[in-house]
């Protein structure tokens, strides 16, 4: 190769380049020119954009941010999560040492138990003091109570569980003491016992043996133990529910155990030597283990019981002699509620699907307007690739814009959805705090981005791609009927695979679900994949509906003479007209109102029924917790004396181990009151009548009734008669006969079913009669009752003066259990019908949006026919009048199908929702119509839609008639 | 008293856009009597069409008068003159206009449903007006099943519908053979002498210009007017046609 023709080449080669740049440039120009000449629906398909995306967005966002906090909260206010005993207390170190080098622990706490004597100084080594109540000396006598041996930071944890009159403080020279005891020492000591006294206490290294008749002073180790003028720092009442200390010292609900008569001790003021002594005499320490909030809900909220699960298993694999306990049940209960809570945002789905449907209609539009562009490319020489290229350059463009706003206002949303909390104001702090948590998962918003814009690219594509191929009569592949058999076949094969898909669901949540009336999380995820399901069928079920409207609408010749007289002429022609953009319009309008219907049903019948249940779990007129457990039949003797008060039951409890894993509440109750004052529904009892299920324990000596989760589980039948071993605190074995089996009763709750919402901690209840409890079993207490009041009676009267005369009595709480787990979710996830609610209000938003684009869209189309209609005479008030009637005639007949059809898809989809709208199922949900809701919201869309179509009709009405006639040829 | 139905007084039309105006009609005046048959003859863009639309109250006159019974049309609310168009004029549009999604018998039925008559007397009516354009058969047609003649002939049916006193029509055999363009303009006389209308219609052919009674030649937005028996005996011819016109023949 010579130097000329090197010359050449460069030269070709730079002329090549910038060729290249040229026609970048110059496409570039083109693509942004043709995205301003059409400022309006690129507006409208970057606004479906960006509304599905940031839709998407902000619940992923929200979900891991919201997961991050509620765990934390959680975790904040909770003492510990775990704790480890071992019999073998010369290992605890070691394992101390194990659990604290664990990355999923936080710190551990030492924790001994001992017994704190007062008034001790003067009772000689034989003074008996047991029985308590009957001690040597009972005019001077000593005081004994459970001492919790724990260091000051362990106390920092502990506090969050009480309410302290005083500091809730354990430094050197310190002491607390709960509220029963003080109260014991005012009587022991004649004066009044308050913080900041000074007191002298002895600490055993010892714990008596009372059945080895160890009753006398001497059974106690205290002389090297004994502390003189320690400061009663606080007076505390245990005012927690289910905590790691209350279950460790044996409480359950909200007794607190042991804790309610008892002290904390300093364990810095014990010596080495004293803990040794103590551990050699048997007082097992145990480790209190606070995890690691940041690494326990690293997996999100639903691994956590697992994550902890782990920790206990990695604990006992390596030291078998050690027992580990988590709070498995109320970390559980927060993750299912948690799902539920965000399993309920699946509701968003339709919204979602209706905005992607917006685009993609949106998009089909802007590339039918474009037709003739598309030809006069082609007639320029355009090559297919050129015209497509320009397309997709556009929708780089686009949904580079949509993919940047739909960020931002996801994030933003994210934060500031939450920040209005359920109290509907905004907070600053919330709104701060969600940022400052901020979770963002990129593989979340990758997935979704490319489900959004692949489907926008797909019809863009698929539009232009078929317009080019139309544009050089390449279509014609196929006849018409070909191609009309092969949409037939695609869309009922589609239907048909999805139909079975559902059906399949449907199988595996009734494998699940069925008989049982609490909700866990794995019930919620097939709800959620069923209810998905169940939407893409309705979307279906819409497409044909929407083609039997479209020949229906041509049927009704006769009733449009009737309302529009002579005009029904022009309007019926119009609207049997069969164009595709009045197909899809009818598709998107039944598809709108029926979903609009489901979602504002679905959250009617849940209002209805948590307002039901409220009642229900309250359980009658008036309800009496009370703090510790009480005497009932004198507390019903007491309370049933108060004016106002009609009728009063007591339901005498006590627990019982039926097998070897079922803790189960037994409550003894008097079947004809509680029929009479309890708030009993049709649902309570299974196959029977509350007055059939409940009398039976009247009829049958000693009946039990009990719930279809135990029938099935331990296989019983009704009638069969079975023996009891397992009672607390009784070795009777009780022979009792099954006589009814039950849902949930009022007051009570579900009868299968850990349910955070009352005060209860075991998964089962039974019902006896209450002679049962008391004459064969020996048990008298309990901590609930119920009453009727007089007609007229005021209940909050009636509920003071029992608060006033009893302070540990509450009267109809506002909530029963306050610190129920789901407020931590409610704080910063909306309650389902929220939830609803603002998915229905968008979906409005959507509808009335894509209604007006639509209409648009077809009276652009219409422009030439109107002024053809305008230069025969007919006048602007007439074609008005035409294009109004027309608009809502068949917005009516859509509101007339689609109602029906929501309320139809609601009552079927209730089968299989319930684990998403409700935690139990205390009374079966039912299907609740709130006609003036319902009115509201579809009342809005048509009065939106007709009111902004005015505008659009006005523009039309400006169009010249000679310009739109010319535009004709 | 004038005795015209319509007269034309110093009509101007001009259309403005960024580069320049364009004067379409440069003060025109002429009258139109009861029952005469006036011919407007023109070159393509001499605004014949424009004044045609001007007479039915379609478009604006950018300054002069249109009076029809010497009231001034365009004073008129927008809902008078639809009124107008639809009680008085009958307008054959060059390009048909016929509305597709309907048959030929339903867009002949629209006048007399935007009248306010009943549906089944439209039906009727329009059946008869059908078998008067000789189109009986053709009822149930969609506009894209019909020829071009036959199209023209469901415009000539729909735009007598309402019976008006004034026929516009657009070039009503421009887009037709020869035969075909006979027969219509034989049949618009026909309907005209019968329903006593006057009509109006424009060409840019000189032989239709031996139907009529007044000849009217637009040329550069300035008229000449003729009587039938004052118009020059030329030919039909480009040639013959040029002389008249000025212009280039042909649309």
């Amino acid at each position: 190769m010579n130097e000329l023709d090197n010359y050449v080449s460069e030269e070709e080669e730079t002329t090549r380049y910038q060729k290249a740049v040229a026609s970048f440039y110059f496409n570039i120009k083109l693509i942004w020119k043709n995205i301003t000449n059409r400022r309006r629906s690129i507006t409208i398909i970057i606004l479906g954009l960006v509304f599905s995306m940031s839709v998407l967005f902000t619940a992923s966002i929200w979900s891991s941010t919201s997961q991050k906090i509620i765990a934390d909260d959680y975790l904040q206010t909770l003492d510990y999560e775990m704790y480890v005993s071992t019999f073998l207390p010369s290992v605890m170190q070691p394992i101390f040492t194990y659990v604290l080098d664990d990355p999923l622990v936080d710190y551990v706490h030492w924790y001994y138990p001992s017994v704190a004597l007062f008034n001790f100084e003067d009772k000689a080594d034989n003074y008996t003091w047991f029985p308590e109540d009957q001690q040597d000396d009972m005019n001077n006598p000593l005081s004994i109570s459970a001492a919790h041996i724990v260091s000051s930071a362990a106390m920092e944890r502990i506090k969050l569980n009480l309410e302290v009159d005083g500091q809730a403080s354990l430094n050197q020279g310190e002491l607390m003491i709960s509220y029963f005891q003080a109260k014991q020492l005012e009587v022991v000591y004649n004066k009044t016992i308050s913080p900041g006294d000074e007191i002298s206490v002895a600490i055993t290294r010892y714990i008596p043996y009372t059945d080895r008749e160890e009753t006398t002073m001497q059974s106690y180790d205290i002389s090297e133990t004994i502390f003189e003028n320690y400061t009663i720092s606080g007076i505390y009442t245990y005012v927690g529910k289910n905590t790691v200390i209350a279950r460790m010292l044996g409480g359950f609900g909200n007794t607190g155990g042991v804790l309610l008569d008892s002290i904390f001790f300093p364990i810095e003021d014990l010596q080495t030597e004293d803990l040794s002594i103590m551990d050699a005499n048997r007082m097992l320490p145990k480790l209190l283990v606070k995890a690691n909030g940041q690494e326990l809900r690293k997996n999100g909220i639903s691994n956590m019981p697992d994550t902890m699960y782990a920790l206990k298993e990695r604990i006992e694999f390596r030291y078998w002699h050690a027992f580990a306990f988590i709070l498995s049940q109320e970390i559980q209960a927060m993750a299912d509620e948690y799902t539920r809570s965000f399993g309920s945002t699946v509701v968003f789905v339709p919204t979602i699907a209706i905005a992607i449907i917006l685009t993609i209609l949106s998009t089909q539009m802007t590339v039918k307007k474009r037709k003739e562009e598309i030809a006069f490319l082609r007639s320029k020489g355009a090559v297919s690739g050129q015209i497509i290229g320009m397309f997709f350059g556009e929708f780089v463009l686009i949904s580079s814009i949509s993919l940047i706003l739909s960020i931002g206002i996801g994030i933003l949303l994210s934060a500031l959805i939450p920040s209005f909390g359920h109290d509907g104001f905004f907070s600053k702090e919330l709104f701060n705090r969600y940022f400052s948590y901020l979770e963002i998962s990129p593989y979340e918003i990758e997935i979704f981005t490319v489900l959004v814009l692949g489907i926008y690219l797909s019809i863009t594509l698929f539009n232009v791609i078929n317009f080019v191929r139309k544009d050089i009569h390449e279509s014609q592949i196929m006849t018409k009927r070909g191609q009309k058999i092969i949409k037939t076949s695609v869309t009922v094969g589609s239907f048909v695979l999805i139909l079975a898909g559902f059906i399949f669901l449907l199988i595996e949540y009734f494998k699940q679900v069925g008989g049982v009336s609490s909700f866990g999380f794995s019930m919620v995820s097939v709800s959620i994949q069923a209810l998905l399901v169940f939407i893409c069928l309705l979307f279906f079920i819409c497409y044909f509906i929407s083609k039997g409207i479209n020949k229906l609408i041509k049927k009704l010749g006769k009733v449009y003479k009737v309302i529009f007289k002579k005009n029904s002429f022009l309007i019926l022609k119009n609207l049997k007209r069969h164009t595709k953009n009045l197909t899809d319009l009818t598709f998107f309008l039944v598809l709108t109102v029926s979903l609009l219907t489901m979602l504002v049903t679905m959250r009617s019948s849940v209002i209805h029924n948590n307002d039901i249940e409220d009642l229900y779990r309250m359980g009658a007129d008036i309800r009496i917790d009370s703090l510790i457990p009480v005497n009932i039949s004198e507390m019903e003797e007491t309370l049933g004396q108060i004016e106002g008060i009609k009728e009063i039951t007591g339901f005498r409890t006590i627990r019982a181990l039926w097998g070897t894993q079922l803790q189960i509440e037994v409550f003894g109750v008097d079947p004809d009151k509680f029929l009479e004052i309890g708030r009993w529904t049709d649902s309570s009892f299974i196959n029977m009548t509350p007055a059939e299920g409940l009398l039976t324990l009247n009829d049958t000596a000693k009946g039990v009734i009990i719930s279809s989760y135990l029938i099935n589980r331990l296989d019983f039948i009704i009638g069969e008669e079975i023996e009891v071993s397992g009672f607390t605190g009784s070795g009777q074995i009780q022979s009792l006969t099954i006589t009814g089996v039950i849902q949930s009763a009022p007051g009570l709750g579900v009868a299968h079913g850990y349910d955070p919402k009352m005060n209860r901690d075991t998964d089962d209840w039974v019902l006896l009669n209450k002679d049962v409890l008391t004459d064969e079993l020996d048990a008298h207490n309990g901590s609930l009752l119920l009453a009727s009041i007089e007609e007229g009676a005021d209940p909050n009267q009636i509920k003071q003066e029992i608060e006033s005369l009893f302070p540990l009595l509450t009267v109809n709480p506002e909530e029963i259990n306050p610190d129920y787990i789901g407020y931590f979710i409610d704080k910063y996830i909306p309650p389902v019908t929220i939830i609803l609610l603002v998915g229905a209000i968008i979906l409005n938003v959507v509808g009335i949006i894509y209604i007006l684009i639509s209409t648009d869209f077809i009276l652009e189309q219409r422009r030439r026919e109107n002024a053809v209609l305008l230069a025969l005479g007919g006048n602007q008030t007439k074609v008005r009048g035409l294009l109004i009637s027309e608009v809502s005639t068949f917005i009516l007949i859509t509101v007339l199908i689609g109602v029906p059809l929501g309320i139809a898809a609601t009552a079927f989809s209730l089968l299989f929702v319930k684990p998403l709208l409700i935690a139990k199922e205390v009374i079966i949900l039912n299907i609740h119509i709130d006609v003036v809701a319902l009115f509201i919201i579809l009342a809005s869309l048509c009065l939106a839609a007709l009111l902004g179509m005015i505008p659009i009709i006005r523009k039309q009405m400006k169009y010249e008639i000679v310009q739109e006639l010319r535009a004709i040829v | 008293m004038d005795d015209s139905y319509i007269s034309v007084k110093n009509l101007i039309k001009t259309y403005s856009s960024k580069a320049e105006e364009l004067v379409v009609l440069s003060g025109i005046n002429f009258k139109i009597g009861r029952g005469e048959i006036v011919c407007l003859l023109g070159t393509s863009g001499s605004g014949k069409t424009t004044t045609l639309n001007l007479l039915a109250g379609i478009d604006k006159p950018t300054a002069g008068k249109i009076l029809y019974d010497e009231n001034e049309i365009h004073s008129w609310t927008l809902n008078h003159l639809s009124e107008y168009r639809l009680n008085e004029i009958g307008f054959i549009f060059q390009d048909f206009y016929l509305l597709e999604h309907l048959t030929a018998l339903e867009n002949i039925m629209i006048p007399l449903i935007l009248r306010g008559e009943t549906e089944d007397f439209a039906k009727e009516y329009a059946v008869d007006l059908l078998h008067s354009v000789g189109l009986g058969r053709k009822a149930l047609n969609l506009p894209q099943e019909l020829s071009s003649g036959e199209k023209q002939r469901v415009c000539v049916a729909r735009a007598i519908a309402n019976s008006p006193s004034i026929l516009i029509a657009d070039e009503p055999t421009g887009t037709l053979d020869t035969k075909t363009g006979d027969d219509i303009m034989e049949l618009l006389l026909k309907l005209v002498q019968k329903n006593k209308m006057s009509m109006i219609y424009t060409s840019h052919d000189p032989y239709l210009t031996k139907v009529a009674d007044k000849i009217i030649v637009l040329q550069k937005g300035k008229i000449k007017k003729y009587t039938q028996k004052e118009f020059p005996e030329v030919g039909y011819d480009k040639e013959s046609f040029q002389f008249l016109v000025g212009g280039e023949s042909g649309e």
